[in-house]
């Protein structure tokens, strides 16, 4: 099967449970791939068939690949164990990256949502949102605010997925009670992944897209959590703080120059 | 004697001290529409006392002392929109004892 076959196998077989999505177009490669993920990102954490998964796993194999995948090796240290790198958080090939998640806990729902979560549940596949449904019925509640739970990247680049659910900012502004929310979402990161023996992590801007924290503030909590974390617990973890937004990487160069 | 920490009130009454919510918090959180309490009854520092969801938030509440948990305002489980309330015998979430005084003393007044 080529990529094409099992993009129309894989829509096909999804298709089945949800007759209304047959509208899309599919005339073009891109069409396609934007159906496929759209079904993955509404479809309820199921059962799926095993055979599904083997077209799946081989579909987004190819396609994670086809990029530039970038590793720890590739890049330079920007202080002492810390790194700034911009791009596609799924394009890493690392230990750890961080996904913004919400406490619902099963990955973006929203069709071809523009959000980190729903990337990089896309690339993953359908098995990471299995995994997260696991993980939240056995809590039995949702996901709080600044802790963090850990599981397998599966078709990602990276070995895990750490995620963590930032406070959300609303018409009221950032407050001390939301700051140290944030600053509790990077420690539980840093600590889960120390506890699971891991040697690098890479970090979203936790809260700073759909979540509205201010991208300066939520820096200087960034980089002063994770400072403060490597300097008390000794810690020998490698930390990429990795941005997507222009605006982000002026901020994080700024700051991470001037602590130098 | 009233203090603070961990966006919580704590009260001293002789031996007990009792946490509620401070306004800061209840802003915060929005309307609550759950509250868990944990089972154990021994709290150290920032360990969680309970787990609430609320409009705005979905939070654990972590202690800001140690101590042994003597009561649970329990009437919130049923009712939880008590801890939007400005009254302290309303929003109250714990009662603890056996906490170090010394460390009591040395949280942020209120």
């Amino acid at each position: 099967m080529d990529q094409d076959a099992r993009l129309d196998y894989l829509i096909d077989y999804l298709l089945k449970d949800n007759e209304k999505m047959k509208q899309y177009k599919t005339d073009t490669v891109d069409e396609k791939i934007a159906l496929f993920r759209a079904l993955c990102n509404i479809r309820q954490p199921e059962p799926i068939s095993e055979q599904f998964v083997k077209v799946q796993d081989a579909f987004l194999t190819q396609w994670n690949n086809e990029r530039h995948v970038t590793s720890l090796h590739d890049l330079e240290a920007i202080q002492p164990q810390l790194y700034l790198w911009q791009g596609d958080i799924t394009c890493l090939a690392i230990d750890a990256i961080v996904n913004a998640a919400n406490s619902e806990f099963l990955g973006c729902m929203q069709a071809n949502h523009q959000c980190i979560d729903n990337i990089i549940h896309t690339r993953a596949g359908v098995q990471l949102r299995l995994e997260c449904d696991e993980l939240i019925k056995a809590q039995g509640r949702k996901e709080p605010i600044g802790k963090a739970k850990i599981t397998k990247a599966y078709n990602l680049p990276s070995n895990f997925c750490i995620h963590t659910v930032g406070p959300f900012i609303d018409q009221r502004g950032v407050s001390p009670l939301r700051e140290q929310l944030l600053a509790s979402s990077y420690y539980s990161c840093l600590a889960l992944a120390d506890e699971y023996q891991l040697g690098n992590i890479a970090f979203c801007c936790i809260s700073t897209g759909e979540f509205n924290f201010p991208n300066q503030r939520a820096a200087e909590i960034a980089i002063q959590t994770v400072t403060e974390y490597i300097r008390d617990t000794r810690s020998k973890l490698h930390v990429i703080f990795n941005v997507f937004k222009d605006e982000d990487l002026q901020i994080y160069q700024t700051l991470l120059a001037r602590k130098e | 004697m009233k203090k603070r920490g961990n966006f919580l009130f704590i009260e001293k009454n002789d031996d007990v001290y009792t946490l509620s919510m401070t306004p800061e918090l209840q802003d915060d959180i929005g309307t609550v529409g759950f509250v868990e309490y944990m089972n154990e009854d021994t709290l150290n520092v920032d360990d969680t006392i309970a787990n609430i969801e609320a409009s705005k938030t979905v939070i654990d509440l972590a202690s800001p002392l140690a101590g042994k948990i003597v009561g649970r305002n329990e009437v919130a489980i049923s009712e939880p929109t008590l801890l939007n309330s400005a009254k302290t015998e309303e929003n109250w979430v714990v009662k603890l004892t056996n906490v170090d005084e010394e460390a009591f003393n040395l949280l942020e007044e209120a």
